[in-house]
């Protein structure tokens, strides 16, 4: 069986997108769950999460000094474009971009690059399916490897299992993890609030999704928080040919539910059912 | 010599759906009708594995590559270190894709098949 | 004084904290080093009268020089130079500006030029307020070029808000390192508070001292309050959810400007974060 993957993304944070991702769900019985969201990993919050395997990432290679060998001649730090190495020698690791001219420069070979862990990813079974997601140092980068490592690691669960669908929580921004998210994905949800800030998020986002050629439409989240900026993104997605697949106005038993880690339609069902979001899923499932 | 996209090493392996981040490089050498596989250590990179796959075919002496989907980085150095290439689209064996082209049924590309993922359009 | 605004995902609130803060200051300037989206101009209006393209190098080879020895491809982890059979293909967008491709070239073949990744642009709010925001483009890797350039520009300036990138990824580590004190935004809810834990943990390796404001508060639960006892993180305020700061916040108005309730919360905020200066 081909596993068909949906990604959802929504340019800046906090617009909804793992609120969606937990909506969904529910609505998709053959699923895995690939949370590339590594700076907010916070979709297992809603799940009971069971034999959790644990995985270190490489993100890259970074120096490690040999103090024995080093004489203190400073070749490193002068050479370091990034700013990384101190005048006596103390490396900032936070700001060393993995490049090795430290190493190449170092006249007596004090200086290694090694393998550096920057972060964890953690596969899982949960009560809606096995989950992939991944967390990060504080600090370190987000980089399109890691997410593409947890995609991977979805799809080889999604094979071995036998799954139907993979659903992807994806990175926010519009940098390279988010490309990495959404590359070559079956189909893409863009979330959007109807505010200043997200009409202007959503254009970003939405050049880069065209880029890929990829089918993609819109769920607008807390529609009717603002008729005019509601209004502008509809006008907007009409003039692009974007489908608004699905209008979500503004429910505090949504907040509810994630504080009662529940899935939010299985805490307000009514709810969902008025939305329609199984003609939603539906459709995206065609 | 000839080189296919591979999920695992040998030619009963299933072809890979991409090219730079490919699990393996089946590398066939036609006149002695004898295959050899290779890990794609360019794989692991954050980026630009493309171009640095091609370097290390070129480093095993491949001038055919049978490929899925190609940016532009890659077909810039496939290019560059004069390769020819062919696409296929379906999943099938590294055996039947290079069946495939020796019956004249892949169609060569000189495009990339994909966009930029870096350096898009300016804000 | 150069306070950070910052959280651990978008949207809890960061840049309505940012920029209302600068709104009741007298005299700061704000700079938004959210340079993926940046959004705080949109908030604060300001007629830009200065903007800067920010510059980074990427290496161009003497074809007449080169020998393709292929030191260069060798030495480079970014995989942004590639010696070829005729020549060397530079991917510009790869590079990471680390100078080593030029330093093991035999031939010295190698030279830098330099190319746009962004914009830095400066302007005045209706109320004469200075604000800067960096702009990275679509695609680039890195924006913390533009982030340090921001800092370079207001290093003399007294009072500095800085409108931090969300996450806890290098950019915010760059926002934020020469920060004397860390205003984390954080929503009452269990994604709020797990995503405010790796902040926490952030703020305390860079050892900078911090203070949460509780934004939408009364929507969610008291979770973030037992974590606040338990760690010891000072609470500076809450902001409760109201509706009618939602539609201020969609149609791009400050709430300071039409909210007395509101402003006075947030001087109270602003004055507690200039007295604390030295706390946790």
């Amino acid at each position: 069986m081909k596993t068909k993957e949906i990604a959802v993304i929504s340019g800046k944070g906090g617009t909804g997108k793992t609120s969606l991702v937990a909506s969904m769900m529910p609505y998709f019985d053959n699923v895995v769950l690939a949370d590339c969201d590594v700076d907010a990993p916070d979709l297992h919050i809603l799940l009971k999460e069971e034999d959790i395997v644990e995985e270190d990432f490489i993100g890259l290679q970074r120096p490690v000094l040999d103090e024995d060998k080093c004489i203190l001649c400073g070749k490193c730090a002068e050479s370091c474009n990034f700013n990384a190495i101190s005048d006596d020698i103390e490396f900032r690791l936070s700001k060393c971009e993995g490049c090795g001219v430290c190493e190449m420069v170092c006249p007596v070979d004090a200086i290694s690059m090694q393998d550096y862990v920057v972060g964890k990813i953690y596969t899982s079974v949960t009560d809606q399916g096995e989950m992939v997601r991944a967390r990060l140092i504080p600090g370190e980068e987000t980089s399109g490897r890691l997410v593409a490592e947890v995609r991977k690691k979805a799809k080889e669960t999604a094979q071995a299992k036998g799954r139907e669908w993979i659903l992807i929580d994806g990175s926010p921004g519009i940098a390279c993890n988010v490309i990495s998210s959404i590359t070559g994905v079956s189909k893409v949800i863009l979330v959007i609030e109807p505010t200043v800030s997200g009409l202007h998020d959503l254009k970003r986002v939405h050049e880069l999704v065209e880029s890929f050629s990829i089918e993609s439409m819109v769920v607008l989240n807390k529609a009717d928080l603002s008729a005019d900026g509601a209004a502008e993104i509809e006008a907007y997605c009409k003039a692009q040919g974007l489908e608004i697949a699905l209008r979500i106005p503004f429910r505090e038993s949504m907040v509810e539910a994630v504080v009662n880690k529940m899935l939010p339609p299985l805490y307000d069902p009514e709810f969902f059912s008025g939305l329609g979001f199984r003609e939603f899923t539906d459709k995206l499932k065609s | 010599m000839l080189a296919v996209c591979a999920k695992e090493p040998g030619l009963d392996s299933k072809v890979d759906e991409r090219f730079g981040r490919a699990e393996y490089y089946v590398i066939f050498d036609e006149a002695k009708n004898m295959p050899q596989s290779i890990e794609n250590k360019a794989k692991f990179e954050a980026g630009g594995a493309g171009g640095t796959a091609v370097r290390l075919l070129n480093e095993n002496g491949v001038d055919v590559l049978l490929a899925p989907e190609l940016g532009p980085k890659a077909m810039d150095a496939i290019k560059a270190f004069e390769m020819t290439v062919y696409r296929y689209t379906e999943q099938k064996t590294v055996r039947e894709t290079i069946e495939d082209y020796k019956a004249g049924k892949l169609s060569k590309i000189d495009t990339s098949t994909t966009p930029s993922k870096h350096g898009l359009r300016k804000v | 004084m150069r306070i950070a605004i910052l959280s651990g995902k978008g949207g809890t609130g960061k840049t309505t904290v940012a920029t209302n803060l600068l709104s009741v200051s007298d005299n700061g300037v704000l700079i938004d080093t959210d340079v993926e989206e940046p959004n705080s101009h949109l908030f604060l209006k300001p007629q830009i009268h200065h903007s800067e393209a920010i510059k980074k190098r990427y290496p161009i080879v003497d074809e007449t020089l080169c020998n393709l020895c292929g030191a260069c491809g060798d030495f480079c982890r970014f995989n942004a130079i590639l010696p070829a059979k005729k020549q060397v293909l530079v991917f510009k967008e790869l590079c990471h500006d680390c100078g080593g491709c030029q330093m093991v070239c035999p031939q010295g073949a190698i030279q830098y030029k330099e190319r746009s990744i962004g914009m830095v642009h400066t302007g005045k709010t209706d109320t004469n307020q200075v604000m800067h925001y960096g702009e990275l483009i679509v695609g680039e890797i890195s924006g913390v070029p533009i982030i340090e350039r921001l800092h370079q520009i207001t290093k003399d300036e007294d009072l500095v808000f800085i409108d931090s990138p969300p996450g806890t990824a290098c950019s915010t580590v760059a926002a934020i390192e020469s920060a004397d004190y860390a205003i984390i935004v954080a929503e009452p809810t269990p994604f709020g508070v797990s995503d405010m834990k790796m902040v926490v943990e952030l703020l305390r390796n860079l050892h900078i001292p911090m203070g949460v404001v509780v934004n939408k508060d009364g929507l969610g639960d008291d979770e973030i309050y037992r974590y606040c006892e338990t760690e010891s993180v000072h609470i500076l305020g809450r902001i409760p959810f109201k509706k009618e700061y939602a539609r201020h916040y969609a149609g791009g108005t400050l709430i300071s400007k039409v909210d007395e309730e509101y402003r006075k919360n947030l001087t109270g905020i602003l004055a507690q974060v200039i007295g604390r200066k030295e706390g946790v």
